[in-house]
């Protein structure tokens, strides 16, 4: 550029210009792109950074249905401790995920494992593998309730009619968890369907040629070959199931609604549920359900820690993953 | 793969099994849906409506505004979809495409929100759309969800992939950023895009605790939570209850037929979440 300049004054000035313009040009860049930015982060900070420290700042309050909330210190963590019903959802909560994720883990390896033969009818199979993540859910979960109900419901019949006794299944703490986590498996199966589906695909048809060639059958090959190399997806599957039958609610109030008043509700109440009860269904109670949202998103953090902790230690990665 | 996964007789048995499991639910509720109440209470239980009759559809509507909770349903999905996709695509253009100073932290801050439960946002977003008078609109329902960190991370990944070449060439040519966005960025991401659009519409379709929590009239709802208002209020009349849930499911169920593919597809980004 010095020698232009020296050649023709006037390049130095375009240089210049050009320099300058480059500078604004960026900058209009970035405006530009903080202008697009605007409403999504406009909308986070108030509905979640505001939101955020609003539920925390709620958490140290009495807020009652009338006038400002009080400052109450550590009342309403000391109440959480002292709260057998908190104790009592959290045990629910953890009840319906120890049973609900290896479900959906063995029943989305068995239909996996389906959907890679070739039959015939198979694009039928794949639609009914994929409907109940499709649907309403509070149309299957109010199917569930009508096929368990205890005098009338198709389940009873089924079981009085070899030789059973009915059962009360909504009205007794067994029959509520088997029913919250047959509906939480039925609900949830689908996408981790997809995701371990896709996880077969990728395994090399090679490796089972060669075990094949050392005399390994099919089931030994599922196990030895296909469940090793499938680890990833499988924790990524048990991560999610996890996650998400920890924030239960949808199940669990369409199945014993609050209206009830019932001892069913000690049955069903997961934290979500006991949550949105303090909040929102008996009144004042707004401050301390912000403490048990908080001791939710605590408890949700120490069990994706300790899953992940886990993975590292037990999944497989092959040299491309 | 043909060695592994070889059909014979029992992978039919197998399939046809399972199948008729999954699909049995369903079943059951067109059954009764057909049933009137008197059929529905019969020991042992019929499983074949008969005669089948549409009483029970019928008494839908005397018991809930159906009607009205399908078209807020319709109303709030399309918005909810269309919206998110607005706000989504113009922050993940302004952090892929333009990658503005500071993308590096606004995507940590995305993958730390990832992880923290909505459920916690409940009471704090109810107090705020309370203040800002909106609890019983249906823009209460649509307002909090469309500032979606999942919608912005996916967009994201997508927007990375379209050609650098393409927007250079249309920056040439002195097309603005919106423009390129539009005419460029989501004709070539637009897979992602239908992904985000799907994905909108289905996560408004299971929501239910925020429904309940902000909309207490049931003209305000949408068919999810206003299904759940039949359980509980009266004697429940299982026939009518069916029958509702047939009608809600239905047209949900021919989208899906109709859009297969692509719901499939979406679902399975929908893992990243």
């Amino acid at each position: 550029m010095n020698q232009v300049g020296r050649k023709n004054p006037a390049g130095v000035l375009t240089g210049v210009r050009r320099v300058f313009a480059r500078r604004t040009l960026a900058q209009r860049e970035a405006i530009a792109g903080y202008l697009l930015l605007l409403p999504f982060l406009g909308g986070l900070a108030v509905f979640r950074f505001y939101g955020f420290f609003y539920n925390v700042w709620l958490s140290f309050m009495d807020a009652g249905a009338f006038g400002a909330p009080k400052f109450t210190g550590l009342d309403n963590y000391r109440k959480l401790i002292s709260d057998s019903q908190v104790w009592l959802s959290l045990g629910n909560t953890l009840k319906f995920a120890a049973i609900a994720v290896p479900g959906v883990v063995v029943v989305s390896l068995l239909l996996a494992v389906l959907m890679q033969y070739r039959f015939r009818g198979e694009s039928v199979f794949r639609a009914i593998v994929f409907l109940p993540a499709v649907c309403l859910p509070t149309a299957l979960i109010l199917v569930f309730a009508w096929m368990f109900q205890t005098q009338y419901g198709v389940v009873n019949a089924a079981i009085q009619a070899i030789g059973g006794d009915p059962v009360s299944w909504l009205g007794s703490s067994a029959g509520v968890t088997t029913v919250v986590s047959l509906l939480v498996i039925y609900l949830s199966f689908s996408v981790p369907t997809i995701i371990l589906y896709a996880g077969m695909q990728d395994i090399s048809p090679d490796l089972y040629e060669a075990a094949t060639l050392d005399g390994a059958g099919p089931i030994n090959r599922f196990f030895t070959i296909t469940l090793p190399l499938l680890s990833p997806s499988l924790f990524f599957v048990i991560i999610t199931t996890a996650i998400g039958t920890l924030k239960l609610f949808d199940v669990v109030y369409v199945l014993v609604p609050p209206i009830d008043q019932s001892v069913s509700l000690n049955y069903a109440f997961t934290l979500v549920y006991y949550y949105f009860y303090v909040g929102f269904v008996t009144i004042g109670g707004r401050g301390y359900a912000a403490a048990i949202s908080l001791f939710l998103l605590l408890i949700i953090m120490v069990v994706s820690g300790i899953l992940l902790r886990m993975q590292r230690r037990l999944v497989h990665y092959g040299e491309d993953g | 793969m043909e060695l592994q996964y070889r059909v014979s007789w029992w992978t039919y048995l197998i399939v046809i099994a399972v199948g008729l499991v999954l699909v049995f639910p369903f079943a059951w509720m067109f059954a009764t849906g057909l049933m009137t109440t008197t059929q529905t209470l019969l020991v042992p239980p019929n499983v074949i409506p008969s005669p089948p009759t549409l009483e029970g559809t019928q008494e839908v509507f005397n018991r809930i505004p159906f009607f009205t909770l399908l078209l807020n349903t319709i109303i709030v999905s399309v918005s909810r979809s269309f919206i998110t996709i607005v706000v989504c695509s113009m922050a993940a253009y302004a952090l892929a495409v333009i990658k503005v100073p500071g993308t590096g932290v606004i995507m940590v801050l995305i993958l730390a929100l990832l992880m923290v439960p909505g459920d916690v946002f409940v009471i704090p977003n109810f107090a705020i759309i309370a203040s800002m008078g909106l609890t019983n609109t249906l823009t209460a329902l649509v307002l909090p969800s469309v500032f979606d960190v999942f919608g912005v991370f996916l967009l994201y990944q997508f927007f990375r992939g379209v050609p650098r070449e393409l927007i250079e060439a249309a920056r040439m040519d002195g097309a603005s950023h919106p423009r390129i966005l539009a005419t460029i960025v989501i004709p070539v991401a637009r897979s992602g895009v239908i992904s985000l659009a799907i994905l909108a519409v289905l996560f408004e379709w299971k929501d239910l605790l925020w429904p309940i929590v902000v909309n207490r009239s049931a003209e305000k709802l949408t068919l999810g939570p206003g299904l759940a208002l039949l359980r509980g209020t009266y004697i429940t009349d299982w026939n009518v209850v069916m029958a509702a849930g047939v009608m809600a499911a239905l047209p949900m169920i021919i989208i899906f037929l109709v859009l297969q593919k692509q719901f499939i597809a979406s679902l399975a980004r929908s893992g990243l979440k």
